[in-house]
């Protein structure tokens, strides 16, 4: 069981990577957009004046949207493709459900997009000359992970929009900036209005920043850490509970609907 | 197990599209309209019609791809719809066309693929690709991308793609289609080594000589219902016994031969069709021989340009029951 899953792991990544992640979109979506967004926000940040703890705004954000833009237009043309080659039905008759599937296509294009978050990293240490001696590194590392774990189950959740309909997968597309802007992936939370700081609460990634933005600022709280990290974690077993029960109802739909065949 | 390995009742399928924003307008269309029907057990099973009539989304409904809006569907005894995984461990399906495979991956990548999505074990998967690569004519090209592929190649791995997992019940949609005579040759060869290994096999085509080659029984469908089906002997003596005689002659000389023509018992049947410049006349008679005494004083080069007499074949008896139930 354990052996067939880890085959099953290995062949769709194998076959997301070589199929749909290593082409030059998809790299320039990767590594060019997070480092021409930490640089942007570095020269603008640094013009303004601002010292190096509020660089970690445009550091953390630029890797950041690299890895959501990433899992969002990746996933959305994973269907898209897989509706117009007409492969999203054979995935869907094969005796592997469909959610198994979509979970290690969306695990391997959130791993991909640590190649984002290395870009900005990169960018800001190599030009920028950013400082990481004062930050809780092991801290910003878990909240990474976290950051990873929150974005692979949103993505779970959004893969039953994009399988629902191409209506759906449309809509999914139009989340990017929004959800760039909630979560506050280039500036502090607190700089938002309250209504949006509260409509940004939903997402696992806000809080996963939020320890991420703490920690390499030197932070050792460990009251701040762990509510950040706790709520990230909670808040994206939500979306992983979600994706799971609308797996069946979508399911269902597209075989009623017959939108699993259309162009 | 059963006698049957597909049996459907009262099928039906209605899709539901909307259209507009502000208003938004629904349409109902009525894709299989009431189909029943059974396949046995190791039957090759041919599902024939126009374009349009319903023949994909029954295979469809059958594959569990879709789920019928009433109707019920028993697959090798078990319900299609509540029992849906244990009906895709047990059958194997392909569309026909080019369309549902990785194309930047070789044959046999895409293979290994679907190999994991049956829960292949990788024992079982390395001996079975090979073989199966040989059994659909693609060894030696197996390890090329398949954007690399003719049409027919493609056809063929899909073929092998279906087969992956030894299926009991094999669906194919217009295998052949888009296949040049000779690989579409080696597909039936193929298809008839299957039925020969015990597989139950429900095929649609268009091509009525393929159907009339493989099939054990045909049902033929029409704007979404059943209109015919049995074995396709008894389809072509279902229409009729007779022969067809096809005199294809100039315009001018046909008033002479109508005269004769008309002197026919009511058991045989004239069509004239225009051919232009010549007049197709096509006489379906059970007496050919006292047929062609008629038209014994016209065979001469000045008048009859051609002369066929034939058995009906099954795309006559596909013609007649399609034209007549659009009549």
């Amino acid at each position: 069981m354990i052996a067939r899953f880890f085959r099953l792991l290995e062949r769709q990544m194998n076959l997301q990577l070589r199929m749909r992640t290593f082409n030059l979109y998809n790299l320039l979506l990767f590594f060019l957009q997070p480092a021409v967004f930490s640089a942007v926000g570095m020269i603008l940040s640094r013009a303004a004046g601002n010292a190096a703890p509020d660089l970690v705004y445009t550091v953390i954000g630029g890797g950041i949207m690299g890895m959501w833009s990433g899992l969002v237009f990746t996933s959305t043309f994973d269907i898209r493709a897989d509706r117009r080659e007409g492969t999203l039905e054979l995935i869907v008759g094969s005796p592997t459900s469909l959610g198994k599937v979509e979970a290690i296509r969306t695990f391997t294009n959130v791993v991909a997009g640590l190649v984002s978050m290395a870009a900005a990293f990169l960018a800001a240490l190599l030009i920028f000359k950013y400082p990481l001696q004062e930050a809780n590194l092991p801290a910003a590392l878990f909240s990474l992970l976290l950051a990873l774990f929150g974005l692979w189950c949103l993505g779970m959740f959004l893969a039953n929009f994009m399988v629902w309909s191409r209506l759906t997968t449309s809509i999914v597309d139009f989340l990017e900036t929004p959800v760039a802007v909630l979560c506050g992936f280039m500036y502090p939370i607190r700089v938002l209005p309250t209504w949006m700081q509260a409509i940004s609460s939903i997402f696992p990634i806000r809080w996963a920043l939020e320890g991420m933005h703490a920690a390499l600022q030197g932070s050792h709280d460990a009251a701040l850490l762990g509510r950040s990290w706790g709520l990230a974690f909670g808040v994206a077993l939500v979306f992983l509970g979600l994706a799971r029960v609308l797996e069946g109802k979508v399911h269902n739909l597209i075989r009623v609907t017959g939108e699993l065949n259309s162009i | 197990m059963g006698l049957f390995a597909i049996k459907a009742e009262l099928l039906k399928k209605v899709f539901i599209t909307r259209t507009g924003f502000w208003t938004r307008k629904t349409k109902a269309t009525l894709a299989v309209d009431g189909i029943s029907f059974d396949v046995g057990q190791g039957e090759l099973f041919g599902l024939l019609g126009p374009n349009g009539a319903g023949k994909t989304t029954t295979v469809k409904m059958l594959s569990t791809l879709l789920l019928p809006t009433s109707g019920k569907i028993t697959i090798l005894d078990l319900d299609i719809v509540r029992q849906t995984q244990e009906v895709r461990k047990r059958i194997g399906f392909t569309f026909g066309g080019t369309r549902g495979l990785y194309t930047r991956l070789s044959g046999i990548d895409n293979l290994r693929y679907f190999a994991e999505l049956y829960g292949l074990d990788p024992a079982i998967t390395n001996k079975r690709i090979p073989e199966l690569i040989e059994v659909v004519g693609l060894t030696g090209r197996g390890g090329d991308r398949v954007e690399n592929y003719s049409s027919g190649m493609m056809q063929r791995l899909h073929l092998a793609r279906a087969l992956l997992h030894d299926p009991e019940l094999i669906f194919l949609d217009e295998p052949t289609v888009g296949i040049d005579p000779v690989g579409a040759r080696e597909l039936r060869k193929t298809i008839r080594e299957l039925k020969a290994q015990g597989k139950t096999i429900l095929l649609t085509t268009h091509y009525m000589a393929e159907a009339e080659e493989l099939c054990d029984r045909i049902a033929i469908i029409n704007k979404g219902h059943l209109v015919a089906m049995d074995t396709p002997s008894a389809l072509k003596q279902r229409i009729s016994g007779d022969a067809l005689i096809e005199v294809l002659m100039k315009e001018e000389n046909y008033a002479a031969l109508k005269e004769q023509l008309e002197k026919l018992d009511g058991r045989s049947s004239v069509l004239v069709t225009d051919a232009s410049p010549l007049k197709r006349i096509s006489i379906r008679t059970p007496e050919p021989g006292a047929v062609m005494q008629l038209l014994a004083p016209f065979i001469s080069p000045g008048y009859i340009q051609d002369l066929e007499v034939r058995n009906q074949t099954l795309e006559d008896v596909y013609v007649t029951i399609i034209q007549g139930d659009r009549a």
